[in-house]
């Protein structure tokens, strides 16, 4: 039987659904979910039930930090931006206080120094060359892209060589994590993180208003920034810590490497207790693997819902090629800068964290020459 | 042709984590670097004054 006589019957010239991914992206679910609960580990099943939310919830509102980031440094429009912005307002309300109350919980927290801003600077250019940071490059590949499919590989590739180069940068120096809670308490630590975001957006605002350009967040973002923001919530309800997403394409990277026969457990970063247990244990003990899977098939079953999925061909190689060196440095820069725009700007800013404006401030002039880049693969820079 | 790839790297991907799943020491419930003693960042990179 073809793959394509697995698809939906046909109404008129377009299938409604993809039945073949719709029952792959569901049943694939149901396994890992299932394997987790045989474990007696129900919050790694509702780690995986939320990763599915956040992929549908990307895929639906068409959520793009890339896209959006991109929209603002060349036309000036704003609305994107402050949909993120959204997301962090409405994931803080959660995570700064319980943070700082349960003892169960954290937020996400970095030092400062060279390793955060090389780190943030080299994963803005790696996000303009591959067209999505490490939640649009899940949520694409489960959409259907062959292209980020690529940029995925490579994205794992780069962050197992950032694993190995941490070590070093963080030897350079730095200083201790800078938490608003640590200074204000739980609730002057919120208020100074929302005032934060507030004041971010005023900027934001008044830049666009001065280059005449739109700066009010569509509908899709509106929503789709409470929902994710929302599912932001319940992935820290369950993980204990705020979202995270690219520790897991290193744990996969360092897994595949070590089953191609490199040793990576006598370097410095996999001697560390986090990393080690990772690489040591099963991929579904790591919170971040859990939620990458979860919204991989969430992407993939909302995108096979509405349409035949995967259905274009593949894009020219020069695109290709700009996938795979943007995945690089994005793997790379994840690293050095402890997150990508989840896991160091989301999680850190919503943690009431100064490493997650410090990140932004570092990964938008990487932006800036990613986007100067981009004709010389084919790409556009709007 | 994209499909195809797609349904081989989907199998193929599926089958590989349900075999490292089985065939690794699983803690139960799962853990982020984050969660040790010493871990200053995501990744479980100390912090700075502990050096």
């Amino acid at each position: 039987m073809s793959t394509a006589s697995l698809a939906a019957p046909r109404s008129g010239a377009a299938a409604r659904f993809d039945l073949l991914f719709l029952a792959l992206a569901l049943g694939a679910s149901a396994i890992l979910v299932a394997l987790t609960l045989l474990d007696g580990a129900p919050a790694s099943a509702a780690l995986i039930v939320g990763g599915f939310g956040l992929g549908v919830a990307f895929l639906k509102a068409e959520f793009s930090y890339t896209a959006s980031w991109r929209r603002f440094l060349t036309r000036g429009e704003a609305g994107g931006l402050l949909g993120g912005l959204i997301v962090i307002a409405v994931t803080a309300l959660a995570v700064v206080p319980v943070a700082a109350l349960a003892p169960k919980f954290g937020g996400a927290i970095a030092p400062l120094g060279p390793s955060l801003i090389v780190g943030a600077f080299v994963f803005g250019i790696g996000m303009q060359l591959a067209n999505g940071c490490g939640s649009g490059t899940l949520y694409t590949v489960g959409g259907g892209s062959g292209r980020m499919l690529i940029a995925l590989l490579f994205f794992c590739i780069g962050s197992v060589f950032g694993s190995l180069s941490l070590p070093s940068f963080l030897a350079l120096g730095g200083i201790d994590p800078v938490l608003a809670s640590d200074y204000l308490g739980p609730w002057g630590g919120l208020a100074a993180t929302l005032a934060s975001i507030a004041l971010a957006a005023g900027l934001i605002v008044l830049v666009a208003r001065r280059r005449g350009a739109d700066y009010r967040p569509s509908r899709n973002y509106v929503i789709g920034g409470v929902a994710i923001g929302l599912l932001c919530v319940f992935v820290f309800a369950a993980g204990g810590h705020p979202w995270s997403v690219t520790f897991g394409y290193t744990v996969w990277g360092a897994k595949a490497a070590s089953a191609l026969g490199f040793d990576l457990s006598q370097a410095p970063f996999w001697q560390w207790a986090g990393p080690k247990h990772a690489l040591e244990s099963s991929v579904l003990s790591d919170t971040s693997s859990l939620t990458d899977f979860g919204m991989l098939f969430g992407a993939m079953a909302a995108a096979a819902a509405g349409k035949p999925f995967a259905a274009n061909a593949w894009p020219p190689l020069k695109s290709l090629i700009a996938a795979g060196v943007g995945g690089l440095l994005m793997g790379w820069g994840a690293r050095l800068g402890f997150g990508c725009n989840i896991g160091a700007f989301v999680g850190g800013v919503a943690s009431g964290s100064l490493h997650g404006w410090v990140w932004f401030a570092a990964a938008l002039p990487g932006c800036l020459i990613g986007i100067r880049l981009r004709p010389l693969f084919g790409l556009s820079r709007d | 042709m994209m499909r195809k790839v797609y349904i081989a790297v989907v199998v193929l991907g599926l089958a590989a984590i349900v075999t490292q799943h089985l065939s690794s020491p699983s803690s139960g419930r799962a853990v982020s670097p984050e969660d040790f003693a010493g871990a200053c960042a995501p990744c479980g990179a100390p912090c700075p004054s502990k050096k």
